[in-house]
């Protein structure tokens, strides 16, 4: 048996094998209807190792090993967001109680509870306008600091770095407490701008890192080729390095967007209201729709909901967020 | 369980509130009638003015009810939003000191827990009330709850509801223990028929404030106190370190490591201690009055008793923990004199019944017990009133939330206490955080 | 791409504009200075600014709800906190979570990328999945890992069988185990990502010779693949240790730092925020920020790397 044939039916096999493991502990341990989860996820893996063994050596390109790794990534990363949805959509605090990953008695009810909320609705509003107004201002600066930083010689070019480096190791939270102080004396405690100027501030690095980067690989001798055939500088900025640094911008604004999206330790202190409050700050606070109330299919619903936009930004922009991430080695 | 369907589509809701709510039914303000915000801890309602049953029948609901009604009665003179607080005290208070201290002009009233009382007053965020207004709001208030409103010899705050707790137990399962619920019962006597019968005992012991109102009336129950002098702020004289602590110690210590704690008991707070009471195998539960008027107990309300709270010793009586809500007016807002209109007409004793109906807490006023409709609409209205009376107020000093905080976390969870150690160890380290030796 | 790049310690500096330099090297100081300074200038405010201030404020006893008390007491509030053992188990915590969630995101995230960086169907599928847990809000990551492990509401238990009364937030090291799940599962991706573009660094030729000299698996895995992924290992070890050392969300939202899971971090929010005990929390900013320089700076040392010089510069 040749080394390649080998390593395909033992993975074959061990997919078979886990399937086997997922249902029979399934059947073994689990009560219905969480049993299905199971079953499914057996299903899907025995499937995988049938389908290896049968596909002989037709396709010798497919290494059976990271198709069984892929499926336990995505088992990897999906459950708890499923457990969330499932979470959601459970029908009532008797379901709730019940307990289980999968509802008993599925509805909707969590996720109108959620939408009458007006708080709620206020923080998804503040969320995207802070974070969209963070993003473009934190990008645009961005890009002129990476430029410099790419580009041009200057003295202080490795304080610049160095600056931005320390930002993005700064301990948030040590700054909170001065800056509460400092927003309720100039009186922008518990506004936008309170909560866009801090984003700000911890999003440039990455955002320069990223940017900087992208810059490194533009192709800056086209720009004095253009300028060479006569095109003016502006014409060959705009024509032949706008469109090759665009995609990079476009990344370093996802992965600002993400920070701002994410961020709850200044959100919970320099917020309170709904006029500035964003969505995870409110998630933190939300009581039950009356003092008896135990709000975790709510919650649920409401998380849920705050997880779409980054569903959708993930599933379009999935190549760019991982350029972008590793080019910069930065984190959001 | 009606009511709970229809709240569940209701609102929920959060700490900074909701503008929802009253805009609705009470109508924007219109013209210069000054639009007053209330900041109110949740409740039977939360922002809801009514509560909807089943059948589409509408009652009044708890704080919002009394927003509208006063707004109502004002004839343009105010117009009351209800915001909300989040659930646990602690929260509530981290809330609105970031907001005063920031002197947030949109916070006008505000529920304030007794406990934090003393403290908001010292910091200057309550509007001072003139001599004769004190006079005139306290007037017909229980004793208790006016002691609880009180710093510095001058009244701050209006009592909306005072409140205490008590032992609801499952009569099944005082039966089944032998237990003569008729006479006082020891916190020894619960816990063992608890085990005996393979029930639960549910307290508040999650690491936040309710776990203190324990710790407090077990202490007291001892005879003892949490502390000496209050008014001398981070100086006052710490006494947990005593018989008396060593007596709640070994309670708290008792139920941690019994098999009558419930599976969550040091991450209950009230709503958490409902829901293990309410569960097949809850058997006791001390909690609020308000307990009767959760839909969670309504399955077995022919079930339900209720006595006084258990004593922590054989000999002393037991002294119940105090609670229940003071309005205070904020010295930032823009509308102070309308405030106190407000607060005035919020607290009448025609409020306070209704709030009692709706919301299972106790009024303030003596007058209220007497009214019969109370009496009939809860029929324990007798054992509420002398357990107000026997209540122990949690101490009224400034410093309580460090002193809360540290004691607390000192005795959290409940299975880690030592009587022997844990009295002393904290005592020890609420003195060390007081004096800004120690880190809480 | 750019990653494949940047990630070398070694890269020349780029040539930039000197290469025509048309003008004086002054004038590319002021542009230089004058596209890069906002930058600069807006990430200073929020952070040089408010941390002077914290100096000045940790050097008083104050607290905001007993303004009249406000006293000058010179170091002493370092003094508190660096001899108070809270403060210590702190730092222990962090420490404790930093280490455990690094090692281990190490391993899984290896495995990660070695399945990526083989797998020919499906690509964007598997890379979009495992960008959810790194796009996801820390907070909504908190409430499902806590919800999850609830003792009655949960599924965790349910699934093991475990006793109904098992709580694992009752005591330190259930809850730190779920902190820890938690943060893993959080930024495993991120770690992933990261070693996946180190590993398209390693030459294959490399890994062939290896494999006709006889070299195992194992050999190959230390003596080749590793040490050319060496760059990258590091980026991810030192950007993810600061994080979790900085943990706050996660702990916050599932114990309320009960049972002694507070870190650093949530000792600061405490007395800053909860307390409004200035002047000590100011004390302690000071003194976290001071920790993270220290681990910075011995993470560098350690891995003798001038990160500027990762950076590309």
């Amino acid at each position: 048996m040749s080394p390649r044939r080998k390593s395909r039916v033992v993975w074959s096999l061990a997919a078979i094998a886990i399937g086997l493991i997922f249902a029979g502990a399934g059947l073994w341990l689990i009560d219905r209807p969480d049993l299905w989860l199971w079953l499914i996820t057996g299903t899907v893996f025995v499937l995988t190792g049938a389908v290896g063994l049968a596909i002989g050596d037709n396709a010798p390109q497919i290494s059976w090993a990271s198709i069984v790794g892929a499926e336990l990534i995505v088992l990897y990363t999906l459950t708890p967001v499923v457990y969330l949805v499932s979470l959601s959509l459970k029908g009532g605090n008797a379901d709730v109680n019940q307990g289980g990953f999968l509802p008993h008695d599925p509805g909707f009810t969590n996720y109108e509870t959620v939408f009458e909320f007006s708080l709620f609705q206020h923080a998804l509003f503040n969320s995207f306008g802070i974070s969209i107004i963070s993003t473009s201002i934190s990008v645009v600066l961005a890009t002129f600091a990476a430029y410099a930083v790419a580009r041009l010689r200057f003295r202080g070019k490795k304080l610049v770095l160095s600056v931005a480096l320390a930002i993005a190791m700064f301990p948030v939270v040590a700054l909170v407490g001065p800056l509460f102080d400092m927003w309720r004396a100039i009186g922008i405690y518990d506004t936008w701008i309170g909560l866009i100027i801090p984003y700000l501030s911890f999003t440039l690095p990455m955002s320069i890192w990223v940017l900087s980067a992208f810059f490194r690989e533009i192709p800056w001798e086209m720009e004095q080729a253009a300028e060479v055939d006569g095109a003016t500088a502006w014409q060959a900025f705009r024509k032949v390095i706008v469109p090759l640094a665009a995609p990079g911008v476009f990344t370093a604004a996802i992965i600002t967007f993400f920070f701002a999206w994410n961020d709850f330790v200044f959100g919970i202190s320099l917020s309170s209201t709904e006029r500035s409050i964003p969505v995870p700050a409110s998630l933190a606070f939300f009581t039950g729709a009356s003092q008896f109330d135990q709000p975790i299919a709510a919650i649920a619903a409401a998380s849920v909901v705050v997880t779409i936009p980054i569903f959708v930004i993930v599933l379009l922009f999935q190549r760019k967020i991982v350029s972008g991430l590793t080019s910069g080695a930065v984190k959001g | 369980m009606g009511i709970r369907a229809r709240r569940r589509v209701a609102a929920i809701a959060a700490v900074a509130g909701a503008a929802a709510g009253l805009a609705a039914c009470g109508g924007e303000s219109s013209g210069d009638t000054p639009t007053l915000n209330w900041y109110i801890n949740p409740d039977v309602s939360n922002l809801e003015a009514y509560v909807t049953d089943e059948d589409g029948n509408q009652a009044p609901g708890g704080q919002a009810y009394l927003a509208l009604k006063c707004s109502e009665e004002s004839n343009g003179a105010y117009d009351i939003t209800v915001r909300l607080l989040p659930n646990d005290a602690s929260q509530q208070r981290e809330q609105l000191v970031r907001r005063l201290a920031a002197e947030d002009e949109s916070i006008d009233l505000m529920s304030l827990d007794p406990a934090f009382t003393a403290e908001f007053a010292n910091a200057g965020f309550l509007q001072p009330i003139p001599k004769e207004q004190q006079t005139q709001l306290s007037e017909g208030m229980l004793d208790g709850a006016v002691e609880a409103a009180t710093y510095d010899d001058n009244l701050v705050a209006v009592p909306l509801w005072s409140n205490t707790q008590i032992l609801w137990f499952k009569k099944s399962v005082a039966e089944k223990a032998g237990l003569d619920m008729t006479k006082p019962v020891t916190w020894d006597q619960i816990i063992d028929a608890a085990e005996q019968t393979q029930t639960t005992v549910s307290v508040q012991a999650k690491r936040y404030e309710g776990y203190s109102v324990w710790i407090n009336a077990l202490i007291s129950g001892a005879g003892g106190q949490i502390l000496e002098d209050p008014q001398d702020g981070k100086d006052a004289k710490i006494t947990i370190d005593t018989p008396e602590g060593k007596a709640a110690a070994e309670v708290v210590s008792k139920l941690g490591n019994s098999s009558a704690a419930p599976p969550a008991l040091s991450n209950a707070d009230e709503g958490g201690t409902v829901a293990s009471f309410s569960a097949a195998d809850g058997g006791f539960l001390v909690n609020w009055t308000y307990v009767y008027s959760d839909p969670n107990v309504a399955p077995f309300k022919d079930d339900l008793g209720w006595v006084r709270y258990p004593q922590t010793t054989d000999d002393d009586e037991s002294r119940p923990p105090y609670g229940g809500i003071n309005i205070g007016v904020s010295n930032y807002g823009k509308h102070t004199d309308a405030a106190y209109e407000a607060a005035a007409c919020l607290t009448s004793a025609e409020s306070q019944k209704t709030y009692a109906q709706s919301s299972g807490n106790q009024p303030a006023r003596s007058a209220v017990y007497d009214d019969p409709e109370m009496k009939e609409a809860f029929p324990m209205s007798a054992l509420w009133r002398e357990s107000i009376d026997a209540a122990a107020p949690r101490p009224l000093t400034p410093y309580w939330s460090d002193i809360s905080t540290a004691l607390y976390s000192s005795w959290h969870p409940p299975s880690s206490v030592d009587p022997d150690t844990t009295p002393e160890e904290s005592q020890q380290y609420i003195e060390d955080v007081l004096q800004g030796k120690a880190l809480l | 791409m750019a990653s494949t790049t940047t990630l070398e310690p070694t890269k020349a500096a780029p040539g930039g504009r000197r290469a025509k330099a048309r003008s004086p090297e002054s004038a590319e100081n002021r542009l230089g200075w004058k596209l890069a300074g906002p930058a600069v200038a807006v990430m200073l405010l929020v952070t040089a600014w408010p941390m002077l201030r914290a100096l000045y404020l940790s050097t008083f006893s104050y607290r905001l709800t007993d303004p009249d008390n406000r006293e000058f007491v010179g170091i002493s509030n370092y003094g508190v906190v660096l001899s108070d053992s809270l403060w210590w188990r702190a730092v222990g915590v962090a420490v404790f979570i930093m280490v455990v969630t690094v090692a281990v995101e190490l391993v899984i995230g290896f495995a990660f990328a070695m399945v990526m960086n083989n797998i020919l169907v499906a690509r964007g599928l598997v890379r979009a999945s495992i960008l959810v847990p790194y796009g996801i809000i820390t907070v909504v990551s908190a409430y499902a890992w806590l919800y999850a492990f609830q003792p009655t509401t949960g599924f965790v238990n349910q699934w093991l069988h475990l006793d109904p009364g098992t709580n694992l937030f009752d005591d330190f090291w259930g809850s730190i185990f779920v902190i820890c799940l938690a943060e893993i599962w959080k930024t495993t991706p991120f770690v992933s990502l990261l070693l996946l573009a180190g590993l398209s660094q390693v030459p294959n030729d490399a890994i062939e010779a290896a494999t006709v000299d006889g070299a195992t698996w194992t050999q190959r895995l230390t003596k080749v693949i590793l040490p050319s992924m060496r760059a990258a290992i590091m980026v991810a070890v030192l950007f993810r240790a600061l994080d979790a050392y900085r943990i706050f969300d996660s702990p916050f939202i599932m114990t309320g730092f009960a049972n002694g899971t507070a870190p650093p971090s949530g000792l600061v929010y405490n007395a800053m925020i909860q307390r409004v005990e200035l002047g000590l929390g100011s004390a302690m900013s000071v003194l976290l920020f001071l920790s993270v320089l220290i681990i910075a700076f011995g993470l560098m040392k350690l891995f003798r790397v001038d990160l500027s010089q990762v950076r590309g510069d």
